[in-house]
């Protein structure tokens, strides 16, 4: 009984820093709280996806409500792409039960390494190397898209930062539609939110402007993760026991980490992250091939 | 409307979880004896977590507090038919359609392969 309590605060404690970490660095919690639970308490990785998967529908869910006030995210488009992002999350979450654990920490790790690319331009941006901002698209002389125009895609947000309201197009919107089932797939498959693919398709793809794309991709989050989590659970991967603390946790922690955004998220405490998140993904890919260190 | 569906459905779940923890903590877990507690048997069909809630079971009581929130973005989808609806745009009522049957045919489909 005593065991069971106590091993249900060591994961909320674990969940609720991941959920902080995974905030402070505009991560989300999946990506964070997967490695934690799996490395460091040894939690099968279906579990933990299982775990992942709910905590990231309460996250997405509490924060969303807010991004639909703010009349940032597009809700016409989140709808639309959803039709591809959940289809594709079907099909990942029924292929997590198909492959190996092996393949999916190789597959974890290198969508981590990757997630990790746009935290690390931002950093060289911020220490004054010259690279290209990531995500920023090419100047916008593509033509419309036909999609875009017929389904309503245009609209417009006020941008308080700059003082006034910022209208947009979006095109290419077949290409979008493709990364977002793939960003759905991942998302099924390793029970993360995949907010850094959807991101790549509204912004790099179709040219949604970033603070958009941010609100759009985390209002279109938790019904991706809804659309695998009802088959994790029927599958029995969701331990009520591992995914309680999970969920509060990183529900938790990223509130927290909101807060704490302004005054902790300073680029030397971001390095930090960023060089312990590349070790972790490395250590993944390890466990992976059987390798524990 | 779809930001109090969401943070009723964040709310209300973490809620049951609560009182599932509480009832844990007061109760421990029938039939339970030691071991780690990630091994054993855990509800996860809709019937065995409803059947295990009027038992007033703690492991119960917390997996219907999980399956709330997963419902939470299903119950935003539905939601938004309405909203689209009372817009009178027929084109988004249909697309969100679509999403609310892959929705629902995802857990259909879990039934059928668990």
């Amino acid at each position: 009984m005593t065991q069971i309590l106590a091993q249900f605060l060591i994961i909320l404690v674990v969940a609720f820093v991941a959920g902080t970490i995974g905030s402070l660095l505009g991560l989300g919690g999946g990506i964070i709280v997967i490695p934690a639970l799996t490395l460091f308490l040894h939690i099968d990785f279906r579990l933990a996806a299982g775990a992942s998967i709910v905590s990231i529908i309460a996250t997405s869910s509490g924060s969303a409500a807010t991004y639909v006030k703010d009349r940032l995210s597009n809700i016409r488009v989140g709808m639309f792409l959803e039709i591809l992002t959940s289809v594709g999350a079907v099909c990942g979450a029924f292929l997590a039960g198909l492959v190996t654990g092996s393949a999916l920490y190789v597959v974890f790790a290198l969508v981590l390494m990757y997630s990790l690319y746009p935290m690390g331009k931002k950093i060289a941006l911020e220490l004054g190397w010259r690279v290209q901002p990531f995500g920023r698209h090419k100047a916008d002389n593509a033509a419309p898209d036909a999609f875009a125009a017929k389904l309503g895609f245009s609209s417009s947000y006020y941008d308080p930062a700059v003082k006034r309201e910022i209208s947009y197009d979006l095109h290419h919107v077949p290409a979008g539609a493709t990364i977002m089932y793939f960003a759905g797939l991942a998302s099924g498959l390793l029970g993360i939110g995949s907010g850094v693919f959807k991101v790549v398709a509204l912004d790099t793809a179709m040219g949604m402007p970033m603070k958009a794309s941010t609100a759009t991709s985390n209002f279109m989050i938790g019904v991706t993760a809804a659309a695998s989590a009802g088959i994790y659970f029927l599958r029995g991967d969701i331990d009520p026991l591992i995914a309680a603390p999970v969920a509060l946790g990183v529900l938790g922690g990223s509130m927290i980490g909101t807060r704490l955004l302004a005054r902790l998220a300073g680029v030397s405490i971001r390095i930090i992250f960023f060089i312990v998140l590349a070790i972790i993904s490395i250590q993944m890919i390890l466990k992976g091939f059987g390798v524990s260190l | 409307m779809v930001s109090i569906v969401l943070r009723t459905g964040v709310i209300v779940s973490a809620g049951v979880i609560v009182v599932g923890l509480i009832l844990l903590a007061f109760n421990g877990l029938a039939g339970m004896t030691g071991g780690i507690a990630t091994a054993m048997n855990f509800p996860h069909t809709f019937g065995a977590v409803l059947s295990g809630v009027v038992k007033l079971d703690p492991v119960s009581v917390i997996t219907l507090g999980l399956l709330l929130m997963i419902i939470t973005p299903v119950t935003r989808v539905a939601v938004s038919i309405i909203a689209f609806a009372m817009e009178r745009d027929w084109r988004y009522v249909g697309i969100t359609t679509v999403v609310l049957i892959v929705l629902l045919v995802s857990f259909a489909l879990g039934k059928a392969g668990s």
